[in-house]
């Protein structure tokens, strides 16, 4: 086999290999609690793949993870951490329901698109102290977006105190939430759309235009961090900040766009269930998406069109977990599990196909150059927080 | 004026000084925990999980073993807590061998290992409650450790809340504070430690053997995080229940910050987030929202993230992979 064709298959195989050990722990669990893992395993697709109803599901858990997923990644390319995501959403979210439900008088054309802009707008808000810090003053963002998010929360319980933005209608209701944001700033359903192409999905299925912004905003970034200059300059600073910067590449301006750009994408992350399924911002609102998104980043390789298959499988994965709860009897902590185990064996798997690489690389450099020693191994390590997160992009 | 004295009164009661102290120890002890492991230069996100598994496996333990060994209980007492208690430090422990491995030996960064291991704890508690209890969210109540109290102070009536039925968790978390800053400054294995987190390459070249540095310095790093749990579900809660954690493993990391990698810094900076973490349970009385206290720790800490406070100094080789010589 040629050298680019291995190389290629390595690549695919990789996560394949990844998910199938996340499986083989998984079926040592079931094992253990008296299941067959092979009937399991059956029923999770059946149920997944063969129902038009789980189908719209999957992708509708799979919009949030998408947009978290290449925010995640947006920052992870520029080599910086936004472990914001989190917070970042949860104000983008507060942010465009206020929009949706406190403006009024607007046609829809224009109260949709300014509610998902305050999402945005929100959620690169929250990013702006983290990357300013790191700039001005070194602190690690890490830390920083952590702590954001812990604020970002307590803000978010503090908006919904009564007089601030609590429906004053639900007085009296355990309901602790905002008002309900104006049909025109609603998403719209994706049913029309699917029925036209001759797709049928249930009418219950809450699955939203947000699907199509999130998988527009994953190509859109892919050519811009691939064919415009700003994507060169993304590119060179993540893989050498200061050959970069004597280049004359502004790298503080880089580093800065990419990070409010990430905060931006993660500012959309909850408008799918707020503009889009509930139509409110309330105490229980869906959380952990943030951390989710990570891992998809993780299993994109922080590639903006790769975030689309990682969130699905993570969404399958999770759709699953429902059916084998109800039709199978199994914890669905079980998938859960299994998920975590993924995602560890994947960045492992990686890792080991990098150093493979690299491996290679020197090999044939030394075949092309033999006169010359090879360079000292150690000292080549990164700072965590300075490494291209997972890997070369 | 008088309102003032009450303010005063309220800020320093001993009541609430009492609280603040048994909300110090779980933070305290996984900050010790993330000292040990950055001090050997690595970084440990995943504390929070850790003290997750600290919490449910010290609950169970502590449960089966008062039904399983009743007699054996009656007649030693604190048996049942002691054995949660270690059960706690081995499964803190346990997570974090994962991590040595997967960021250690394998060298993935250690900031993505720790997410992980943080998603797969949330995921491990709830099955294994499930396996054990049948419901995915909490344990049976359990009895925790005989309190004591400080001779001599206890007699003060006014100092009675803090002086009387403490857990026995509170003294030892002290001396884990005086022993962790003996054991960095004037033993072999802390001076090694440091030169790990500090330069791995001299250190490896003087023959220290980095990644076996590196493992034990994440392993003591689990255990505390575990043993924190330990506390949370024994002394605290008498019991599992699901995220009673509330982040307390990312607070323990701004402690340590706060702290400037050092025990002794970490326990005051864990006392001020405990202190916080008491008043925001009784600010009705300052008629401050109580969001704004629950927040004051993470402010802190990205203030001194950002040197306003005190300039941040962590070692020099803290979170880089250390790879020994080959390719």
């Amino acid at each position: 086999m040629s050298l680019p064709a291995r190389l290629l298959l390595l690549q695919v195989l990789a996560p394949l290999v990844a998910i199938l050990f996340g499986a083989v722990v998984a079926s040592g669990i079931l094992l253990a609690i008296d299941r067959d893992p092979l009937a399991v395993y059956g029923q999770m697709l059946r149920f997944t793949l063969t129902r038009a109803d789980s189908l719209a599901s999957i992708f509708f858990k799979a919009t949030p993870l998408i947009l978290a997923g290449l925010a995640a990644a947006l920052a992870f390319r520029a080599s910086l951490w936004n472990i914001g995501v989190e917070g970042q959403y949860y104000v983008g979210a507060i942010l465009a329901a206020y929009v949706g439900f406190a403006v009024r008088g607007l046609p829809g054309v224009v109260h949709l698109p300014l509610a998902v802009l305050a999402g945005a707008a929100g959620g690169a808000a929250w990013a702006f102290l983290p990357i300013a810090l790191r700039l001005r003053r070194g602190a690690h963002e890490v830390i920083t977006t952590i702590m954001m998010n812990y604020i970002a929360a307590a803000l978010v319980l503090y908006l919904l105190e009564p007089g601030l933005l609590r429906d004053p209608a639900q007085a009296g209701t355990p309901r602790v939430r905002t008002p309900e944001v104006l049909p025109g700033a609603r998403l719209p359903s994706l049913r029309p759309l699917l029925d036209l192409v001759g797709l049928q999905i249930p009418g219950y299925s809450s699955l939203n235009g947000m699907l199509v912004v999130g998988l527009l905003l994953c190509v859109l970034f892919a050519l811009v961090l691939r064919r415009t200059t700003f994507g060169f300059e993304v590119r060179a600073v993540a893989a050498n900040p200061q050959a970069a910067e004597a280049a004359g590449i502004p790298l503080g301006r880089v580093l800065f766009t990419m990070f409010l750009l990430s905060g931006a994408v993660a500012g959309l992350v909850g408008l799918s269930d707020t503009l889009g399924f509930f139509g409110y911002f309330d105490i229980d609102f869906p959380k952990g998406y943030g951390f989710l998104g990570i891992s998809v980043a993780l299993l994109a390789r922080n590639h903006p069109v790769g975030v689309i298959p990682a969130a699905l499988l993570l969404a399958f994965l999770d759709r699953g977990a429902q059916g084998v709860q109800v039709f199978a009897g199994v914890p669905r902590e079980v998938i859960t599990i299994m998920q975590g185990v993924i995602i560890l064996a994947i960045v492992v798997a990686y890792e080991l196909l990098t150093r493979y690489l690299r491996a290679l690389r020197k090999r044939e450099a030394a075949r092309a150059e033999p006169a010359r020693p090879p360079l000292p191994a150690p000292g080549e390590g990164r700072r965590a927080g300075e490494a291209a997160g997972g890997g070369t992009p | 004026m008088s309102e003032v004295l009450e303010l005063a009164g309220t800020l320093l009661s001993a009541a609430l000084l009492a609280s603040a102290i048994r909300l110090t120890v779980p933070i305290l002890l996984a900050a010790l925990g993330a000292v040990f492991t950055e001090r050997g230069g690595v970084v440990n996100i995943g504390l929070e999980g850790m003290m997750i598994m600290g919490t449910f496996w010290g609950a169970a333990t502590t449960y089966f073993t008062a039904r399983a060994l009743p007699e054996l209980v009656a007649a030693v007492p604190d048996l049942a807590p002691l054995a949660g208690m270690g059960a706690a430090v081995l499964a803190g422990a346990a997570l974090a061998l994962v991590h040595a491995v997967v960021a250690v030996t394998f060298r993935v960064d250690q900031i993505i290992s720790g997410v992980a291991l943080n998603l797969l704890a949330v995921g491990l508690a709830r099955f294994l409650n499930i396996l054990f209890f049948r419901v995915a969210t909490q344990s049976p109540g359990i009895e925790g450790f005989t309190p004591i109290s400080i001779p001599l102070l206890r007699d003060l009536p006014a100092l009675a809340p803090v002086a009387r039925n403490l857990s026995p968790v509170i003294p030892l978390a002290l001396l884990l504070v005086v022993g962790g800053h003996w054991v960095l400054v004037r033993t072999r294995f802390g001076l090694r430690l440091r030169a790990v987190g500090e330069h791995p390459l001299a250190a490896d070249t003087l023959g220290i053997d980095v990644y076996r540095m590196r493992y034990l310095g994440v392993l003591l790093s689990g255990a505390l995080a575990g043993l924190a749990g330990g506390y949370l579900a024994i002394e605290q809660g008498h019991g599992y229940l699901e995220g009673m954690t509330q982040g307390r493993g990312f607070i323990a990391l701004a402690a340590m910050i706060f702290g400037n990698w050092w025990p002794v810094g970490a326990l005051g900076a864990s006392a001020l987030f405990g202190y916080f973490d008491a008043l925001s349970l009784r600010v009705v009385a300052l008629r401050i929202p109580y969001q704004f206290i629950t927040v004051l720790p993470h402010i802190v800490t990205i203030l001194v993230l950002a040197g306003v406070v005190r300039r941040a100094q962590p070692p020099a080789a803290d979170g880089l992979p250390y790879a020994k010589e080959e390719e």
